[in-house]
């Protein structure tokens, strides 16, 4: 019989075995002695050489990512859990500091931080358990944000983002709500990611249409390719930002584009991508690069899954785009 | 002498307003000429920076005491997170004179203008949002105690940060995980009725934390033996691990103009100091000569040459 294992749960053994193989790494966050909200520290604080590096600290939200900050500046690597990535808007002035810090210090004092949040819809939460604030953390200058689309990446994503190896930008490794909560057979999880975190990556080849999709909309867009009929590409695009150019500027020969994304059209993570279709893939467009998104909200209540674009919204733009 | 309405009610007194040491024990271990000539450079720095005409730039006349002793108190491995009103602190730590005049002008370290900064001196950067620089240094503070005892962080600050979430949030992370974070906040007192930003709260800052649990004690900034005390206490404390800890530092500041008109000489730290010396056959006129000359000689250098730095570095 086959093992079904949840993301959250896989991706919470790989918290733990990353405390094991740095000594400098530590946990912080809300509830992280009890496991946090996600249970993301649970097998840690089952591993009683792990629990002096689980650190509780009381509800500070201006300030949680600036303590985080000066213990990265002291040689430290903190993995900050928290429970909604709207919690970094809490912290944004902390947050700005955090991406200015290695620019200030001359260099000399790197602040290795990486920040896990769950981002979107897929809890039933609605209002901020449900928003999308993705474009918002990535429009902050120094950071690295990358967003998961595939939940058989979730754990190799994870462990790419806290290596650090290469002298990487503080990061933002956003968890979409609408992925975690899965299950999948234990060997469906990859061990490696197999190129860098962040790039583009064709996950369907296709020539008549490209579909970009951010996130969670991944699936969705494989949905809307099948439905519309229509030999599309679909591109995952992991990295906010940086955004990898090169491999977005590659996918889009096809001339016909759409972007897909969670949470809203105005100002969203789309705009930028779009923006930068429109200025250096200019030869090669033979339609209108459409988006399709959530919508722009304000969310309210169980308003849910208004911040999702559907797979029928999806396959709309495709055909408009390929028939064009 | 009669109290002033500047001087603060409430403290321990080490060196009163006529300059006599009522508890020499207090003063044990202290070089009080050195520390003299550390508050005059202080006062002269002070002056200097007046006439650079740097952004967003805050005299600090009058606050010395909490700046030099800090840095004087602060071991090699402890970290200090100073205010922009604090860069006094990093000559004393040994960085060098032109370095120093370098970053003040925003010509090294790619720092701001008015700020200084240098890990290997153990001085935290100044962020440019409001109170950011108290959590940075819980931060470090927290690394120091996962490190085990023997460190601690401290970080300056002016009374008005006191209403900020920074302020109340470092002092939750401070006392809940009991790190080895000394914060020093300089007050002031308000005679003439204090405006809304002052942050004044109730009586005193020192006041207020007890209530969060926090250990602290208030001392007149004008008396260097009383802040020096309660500093070298505090920084001892959080380096045997005994826990955080506040020191309000309540400072009348020197302000060349009206404002300051009717402030008494005996709340100069310099001032008072001084009488000190003076009754003890320590100061002479010729003494405060020569080190003003010479502070003011090494100033002039740095600032010279590193404004011929930025001129030459300037298209």
């Amino acid at each position: 019989m086959n093992v079904r294992e949840r993301v959250v749960d896989v991706l919470a053994e790989v918290v733990a075995e990353l405390l094991r193989d740095d000594l400098r790494r530590v946990l912080l966050g809300e509830d992280v002695r009890d496991g946090g909200m996600l249970g993301l520290s649970r097998a840690a604080m089952r591993d009683p050489a792990l629990g002096l590096r689980v650190l509780a600290t009381p509800l500070t939200p201006a300030t949680n990512l600036a303590h985080a900050t000066g213990l990265a500046l002291a040689g430290r690597r903190p993995i900050v859990l928290l429970n909604s990535a709207t919690a970094l808007l809490e912290g944004y002035a902390a947050l700005r500091e955090l991406g200015r810090v290695g620019a200030t210090a001359n260099g000399e004092r790197a602040a290795p931080v990486l920040i896990v949040a769950p981002t979107g819809p897929g809890f039933g939460l609605g209002g901020d358990g449900a928003d999308s604030p993705d474009a918002a953390i990535a429009a902050v200058p120094g950071l690295r944000v990358v967003v998961l689309g595939d939940a058989s990446e979730a754990p190799a994503s994870l462990r790419a983002a806290a290596s650090f190896d290469g002298g990487e930008a503080p990061t933002v490794l956003l968890l979409p709500r609408a992925l975690i909560l899965r299950e999948l057979e234990a060997h469906e999880y990859k061990a490696q990611l197999g190129r860098p975190l962040g790039s583009a990556r064709v996950v369907r080849p296709g020539a008549a249409a490209t579909v970009f999709a951010v996130g969670a909309t991944l699936d969705a867009a494989f949905a809307a390719v099948e439905a519309s009929g229509v030999d599309a590409a679909i591109v995952e695009v992991s990295g906010l930002a940086p955004i990898d150019e090169t491999g977005v500027l590659a996918a889009a020969t096809s001339g016909k584009l759409v972007v897909t994304h969670a949470g809203g059209r105005s100002h969203g993570a789309g705009a930028e991508l779009v923006a930068l279709l429109a200025d250096r893939a200019i030869l090669h467009l033979d339609a209108p690069v459409l988006r399709v998104t959530g919508d722009d909200g304000p969310f309210t209540g169980r308003d849910e899954f208004a911040g999702l674009p559907s797979v029928a919204a999806i396959a709309a733009a495709i055909t408009r785009v390929a028939t064009y | 002498m009669e109290p002033s309405p500047w001087d603060p009610e409430g403290v321990e007194q080490s060196l009163d307003a006529e300059g006599l040491l009522l508890d020499p024990r207090a003063a044990q271990g202290l070089d009080l000429r050195a520390l003299y000539k550390r508050m005059v450079a202080a006062r002269l720095l002070d002056l200097r920076l007046a006439r650079l005409g740097l952004p967003m730039w805050v005299p600090s006349a009058g606050e010395e005491a909490a700046t030099v002793l800090s840095a004087t108190l602060a071991g090699p491995e402890d970290w200090l997170y100073p205010s922009v009103r604090d860069l006094a602190l990093a000559p004393i730590r040994g960085m060098d004179l032109d370095e120093f005049a370098q970053q003040v002008l925003g010509a090294a370290y790619n720092g701001r203008p008015g700020a200084v900064a240098a890990a290997d001196l153990g001085i935290g950067h100044a962020p440019e949002a409001l109170g950011l620089h108290l959590p940075l240094a819980a931060g470090q503070a927290h690394a120091q105690k996962l490190a085990g005892p023997g460190r601690m962080t401290a970080a300056l600050f002016g009374e008005g940060l006191t209403t900020t979430a920074m302020f109340h949030e470092t002092v939750a992370l401070a006392v809940a995980c009991d790190l080895p974070l000394v914060l020093v906040c300089k007050s002031q007192l308000w005679p003439e009725g204090a405006p809304a930003e002052a942050g004044l709260l109730g009586d005193s800052v020192a006041e207020r934390v007890k209530a969060c649990g926090l250990w602290s004690r208030r001392v007149d900034g004008a008396d260097v033996v009383g802040v020096y005390a309660a500093i070298d206490q505090a920084f001892r404390r959080a380096r045997d691990g005994r826990g955080p800890g506040l020191v309000e530092v309540v400072a009348t500041r020197l302000q060349a103009g009206e404002k300051s008109a009717d402030v008494p000489a005996h709340r100069d730290p310099l001032e008072r100091l001084r009488r000190h010396l003076d009754r003890e056959k320590q100061w002479t006129p010729t003494f405060q000569d020569v080190i003003e000359a010479e502070v003011r000689g090494q100033l002039d250098r740095a600032f010279t040459h590193a404004q011929r730095h930025v001129a030459e570095e300037t298209p």
